[in-house]
């Protein structure tokens, strides 16, 4: 087996190996949101863990390990949304009507297999993003607008547009 | 007031102290609005974190031996003393190089088996809007000498528990990022995560405890895989050639 490394203060490969151990699925589940693609989400946390090893001196002792793995498995996430489909956040200017079941929506909804996760495959990529950002993960307007090189404004649009579809659409799904 | 501003107050971000004030000043003497916003919070409140899905504990153990395998790099980098000079591993390192070199060439220079046009370089191309991509066939040449190379470089591994063998593995593993990362740069994530596997099985071979039975049982098992992607890549490559 391979030596254990630790340094006094860093996070050692034992407590990697606790964190990815307990809280692997909510990385996964998050990232998963973002990308809406399952091989996506766990390149992001693949990315997301060899980054925090890397820059694991950085890692303030009195925050927890996992909470700072999930922010930077969530960016890993973003940037290989950003990589694979670069007009994922350009701004929307109007709601869009999309009804159809593509075979993309459908994969994507059988992949993520909830209520809430086929809700949103019928959200655009900024306002999915935006929304889960906000409101799953709790991230301020301003730092998503930061992540994803837009403004204030734009964020905004985007969650009053996401949450105007889901509020229909949970409500249609909740009484199937 | 409108949804978007309750929105926002629910949140508690995006709008100004005096915003917030004015709009608990509004809730508190309408009652209408104030029942209004209670059915948004009760929705907003309903979009919940769904049931989290067990991850498949073949992906769990990739991220397992992922961080072991960071590790050891950093490890051996730490125990390795500055200034050392080994001529083994120079000659190792130095054949590595000129094999990578060779098939990034090869991968990047060799001329398309058609006769007018020529391969551009690696980088991210014939990307369609749907995601499907093309990878290009002097890629898939160079991956197939990179799977060549570490064939026969494995056929050779001396399997004791010497620095060199732990070395030279670990610089396959980094040759094989390499051809990871540029599979991922050509949008081809199947082919890239093919490479990924071989990951795990090296980073084994790679401890510095293994038993010769378990090092010569691993090594047969990374030379069946190996042999399995070269005739997959080959009867790829042959197909194209067919339907081109």
């Amino acid at each position: 087996m391979v030596a254990i490394l630790q340094s006094p203060g860093l996070p050692g490969q034992a407590d990697f190996h606790a964190a990815i151990s307990s809280h692997s699925d909510r990385w996964l589940a998050a990232c998963l949101k973002i990308t809406r693609n399952r091989d996506m989400a766990e390149d992001a946390v693949q990315d997301a863990l060899l980054n925090a090893w890397n820059k694991r001196h950085q890692f303030d002792n009195s925050a927890r390990l996992d909470t700072w793995i999930h922010r930077i498995a969530i960016n890993a996430a973003l940037q290989i949304l950003r990589k694979n489909r670069p007009s994922a956040f350009e701004p929307i200017e109007a709601d869009i009507a999309d009804e159809s079941d593509t075979p993309e929506r459908m994969r994507a909804e059988q992949e993520l297999g909830t209520t809430l996760a086929a809700a949103l495959t019928h959200l655009s990529e900024i306002e999915r993003v935006c929304f889960v950002l906000k409101h799953l993960e709790q991230w301020r307007l301003k730092e998503i607008a930061d992540e994803i090189n837009s403004d204030v404004g734009a964020v905004k649009q985007a969650i009053f547009r996401a949450v105007r579809k889901l509020r229909v659409r949970m409500k249609g799904l909740q009484g199937e | 007031m409108n949804d978007d501003t309750l929105i926002l107050y629910y949140y508690n971000d995006g709008l100004t102290k005096r915003e917030r004030q004015q709009v608990e000043s509004a809730i508190r003497s309408d009652s209408a609005l104030a029942a209004h916003y209670e059915a948004l919070c009760r929705e907003l409140d309903d979009i919940s974190e769904p049931d989290l899905q067990a991850v498949p504990s073949h992906t769990l153990q990739r991220w397992h031996d992922s961080i072991d395998r960071v590790a050891q790099q950093e490890q051996f980098r730490q125990r390795k003393p500055a200034g050392s000079f080994s001529l083994i591993s120079f000659g190792w390192g130095a054949a590595i190089t000129a094999a990578l070199a060779l098939g990034i060439g090869i991968g990047v220079y060799l001329p398309n088996d058609d006769p007018v046009t020529s391969v551009p370089a690696v980088q991210i191309a014939n990307v369609d809007p749907g995601g499907e991509t093309v990878v290009p066939a002097a890629f898939t040449r160079g991956v197939k000498v990179h799977l060549q190379d570490t064939q026969q470089d494995l056929a050779n591994l001396s399997l004791d528990a010497s620095a060199d063998r732990i070395m030279l593995i670990l610089q396959i593993i980094d040759q094989n990022r390499l051809f990871e990362r540029a599979a991922e740069q050509n949008n081809s994530q199947s082919l890239a995560r093919v490479l990924r596997a071989f990951e795990p099985i090296l980073l084994r071979l790679a401890a510095d405890d293994i038993a010769p039975e378990d090092a010569e049982a691993l090594r047969a098992q990374l030379a069946f895989e190996l042999k399995v992607m070269l005739t997959k890549l080959s009867r790829d490559t042959s197909n194209d050639r067919q339907s081109t």
